[in-house]
């Protein structure tokens, strides 16, 4: 069961603090999209509209072809995993699983069927009988996906399903969601503000702020080319340089550089970590002295500040084979198509 | 030294507190005629009378249906209540909340005068139900509040994702909410159950033929003490003490 999802002219205000700002937003049926960005950015609010539990100030939610804007979250074909998983404490795992289709007035030898079958896709065959106090905490996250799943949704909403564990378990479960999801072909809608999360299970990434979305895209392409500074930022470590093209000549603290051609004004030049070099590829940046040095297992952090600006510092991510003395002077390569510029007086 | 002492001061303390009792329930086995020393017995002889005496037994069965009628009354209203100003925003919500605690500050004599003025002037005459209205109007806010405190935003995402899953209003508070909430529904109860047990001012103002048990007793003691009265008391005393162990054993236990 699937359906696709549209979000049209989306707008919703809490009193006078404008939660969503015209958010538009195309779905495809079977898709994996997550919903990131900090907390207040109003992600949370928008998976609480599709939902159904908020009703929008303006704007229209479609699901398929069907205008589901004012109807109730009984009656839409979606369910919502809450954060803190929401299981009912006095039931058993089965009756948990089993509430949705109870509701919907199957039989009871048919719904414990259907019940043990959704508890076995998430491992939990065997504990059915259990109460949600005996299960530990990403258990109790299997329960709530199988209890959402057990009403076949065609879109199911998480909101941060994965917040509450730690990393090894966060990291097991998003392999699980990811595969319950291509098995089953429901929509996901992912609430997350863990931008690794977002890259690691989702099809298309949706970047949010301040009740407006940043950027739409596939992890891969968020993450090299984001359309904002902000997403850029959000995305992971970047390096700024600030710099001006007068006579497009382009002007950075580096000193003169040549390599680019962009229109004039000022803006800020921007690389991941991953795409310093030292030894000598890619454009020739200027250089700078190497600060401290850390070690991070599977890549060693080094932090260099200009030799012409001390205060342009460059953070680079290089391989932990390398070892490198503090105060060195290094000649600093960037990877060819590893910049993004973002012009200023633009919202950004 | 001080370890005596501790001691000492325990044992002070617990006798103050049920040396009454101790002495109410020791003379209900007096063998005499009069429950005062010098002790006489034991024999049974006084429990033998009492419930053998149809007054005693009316009034002892009166004041189990008031305890559980009003108290089954003064939950249900309680937890609505509570559901309502924990899960709406009502205007003046904090004031509401504020008028059905009220009563609690009140005096029982007070409760108890101004039922019986209202049920006098409009000619609703007094019985065992004009009894369970003042019991409820004293045990409706202490049902309220218990059950309010325990109700928290847990349970309102489960009350969410109940909704979600299709259940409407009804099966919300029937199947999650009150289930989920049950220890404390049962505590609001059980306390309810042994303050009208044993209330007396409300309970003498508004009966008249038929009667609980308190005013029963306080009618037989106009005639003089007598060792019926201590086993009377007695019963009483082992009804609550059963009440409050069965209590313990299932709300209080099931909470850990």
């Amino acid at each position: 069961m699937t359906a696709s999802l549209s979000i049209i002219s989306l707008s919703h205000w809490f009193g006078s603090f404008k939660a969503l700002n015209d958010i538009n937003l195309e779905i495809e049926a079977g898709e994996y999209v997550a919903l990131l960005g900090p907390s207040g950015c109003g992600k949370t609010t928008l998976l609480s509209v599709l939902g159904g539990f908020i009703k929008p100030t303006t704007g229209q939610i479609k699901i398929g072809s069907e205008d589901m804007t004012y109807v109730r979250p009984a009656k839409r074909p979606t369910t919502t995993m809450f954060q803190d998983y929401a299981l009912f404490p006095h039931m058993s795992l089965r009756d948990n699983v089993s509430f949705g289709p109870r509701m919907a007035g199957i039989p009871s030898r048919e719904r414990y069927r259907l019940a043990d079958e959704k508890l076995d896709l998430v491992g939990l065959k065997a504990d059915g009988s259990k109460r949600p106090h005996e299960l530990s905490g990403g258990q109790r996250q299997r329960v709530a996906l199988a209890r959402a799943l057990a009403v076949e949704p065609q879109v199911l909403l998480l909101d941060e399903p994965l917040g509450a564990l730690d990393l090894k378990l966060r990291r097991a479960m998003q392999d699980e969601l990811k595969d319950i999801q291509s098995q089953l072909g429901t929509t996901f809608v992912h609430v997350t503000h863990d931008q690794e999360e977002a890259m690691a299970i989702a099809d298309r990434i949706v970047v949010m702020n301040a009740g407006r979305i940043e950027d739409v895209g596939v992890p891969s392409r968020v993450y090299r080319e984001p359309a904002t500074l902000f997403t850029a930022d959000f995305m992971g470590e970047m390096n700024h340089i600030g710099l001006r093209i007068e006579n497009s000549k382009v002007l950075t603290s580096f000193g003169l550089t040549n390599f680019l051609n962009l229109p004039d004004g000022a803006g800020k030049l921007c690389f991941r970590p991953e795409a310093l070099r030292i030894d000598g590829q890619g454009h020739f940046l200027g250089e700078a002295r190497l600060q401290d040095v850390t070690f991070f297992g599977t890549y060693t952090r080094a932090r260099f500040a200009s030799t012409d600006a001390p205060d342009q510092i460059l953070v680079a991510h290089l391989p932990p084979t390398h070892i490198l003395k503090t105060g060195t002077v290094f000649k600093i390569h960037v990877e060819n198509n590893a910049f993004c510029y973002f012009p200023d007086n633009i919202e950004n | 030294m001080r370890r005596t002492f501790s001691w000492f001061y325990l044992a002070i303390a617990f006798g103050f507190i049920y040396l009454p009792v101790g002495a109410l329930v020791l003379f209900s086995f007096q063998e005499g005629g009069l429950p005062v020393p010098p002790f006489n017995g034991p024999s049974l002889k006084w429990y033998g009378e009492i419930l053998s005496d149809r007054d005693v037994t009316s009034a002892l069965f009166h004041s189990l249906l008031v305890a559980i009628g009003s108290s089954v009354i003064a939950v249900t209203l309680g937890f609505f209540a509570a559901y309502g100003l924990a899960r709406y925003v009502l205007p003046g919500s904090a004031f509401i909340r504020a008028l059905l605690v009220a009563p609690l500050t009140v005096s029982y004599l007070i409760v108890g005068l101004g039922l019986l003025i209202v049920l006098t002037n409009t000619g609703v005459g007094l019985s065992l139900i004009t009894a369970s209205i003042g019991h409820v109007v004293i045990n409706l806010p202490l049902a309220f509040a218990i059950i309010y405190a325990s109700m928290g935003a847990q349970h309102e995402n489960a009350e969410r994702a109940a909704r979600d899953l299709g259940a409407n209003e009804t099966q919300v508070i029937l199947l999650v909410t009150a289930p989920m909430l049950s220890p404390a529904i049962a505590a609001a109860f059980f306390l309810s159950i042994t303050l009208s047990w044993d209330e007396f001012i409300i309970a003498f103002l508004l009966t008249r033929f038929d009667i609980t048990l308190p005013v029963e007793i306080w009618s037989m003691l106009r005639s003089g003490l007598s060792p019926s009265l201590n086993a009377i008391g007695s019963v009483v005393f082992l009804i609550s003490v059963a009440v409050l162990l069965l209590l313990e054993f299932t709300v209080l236990r099931r909470q850990k």
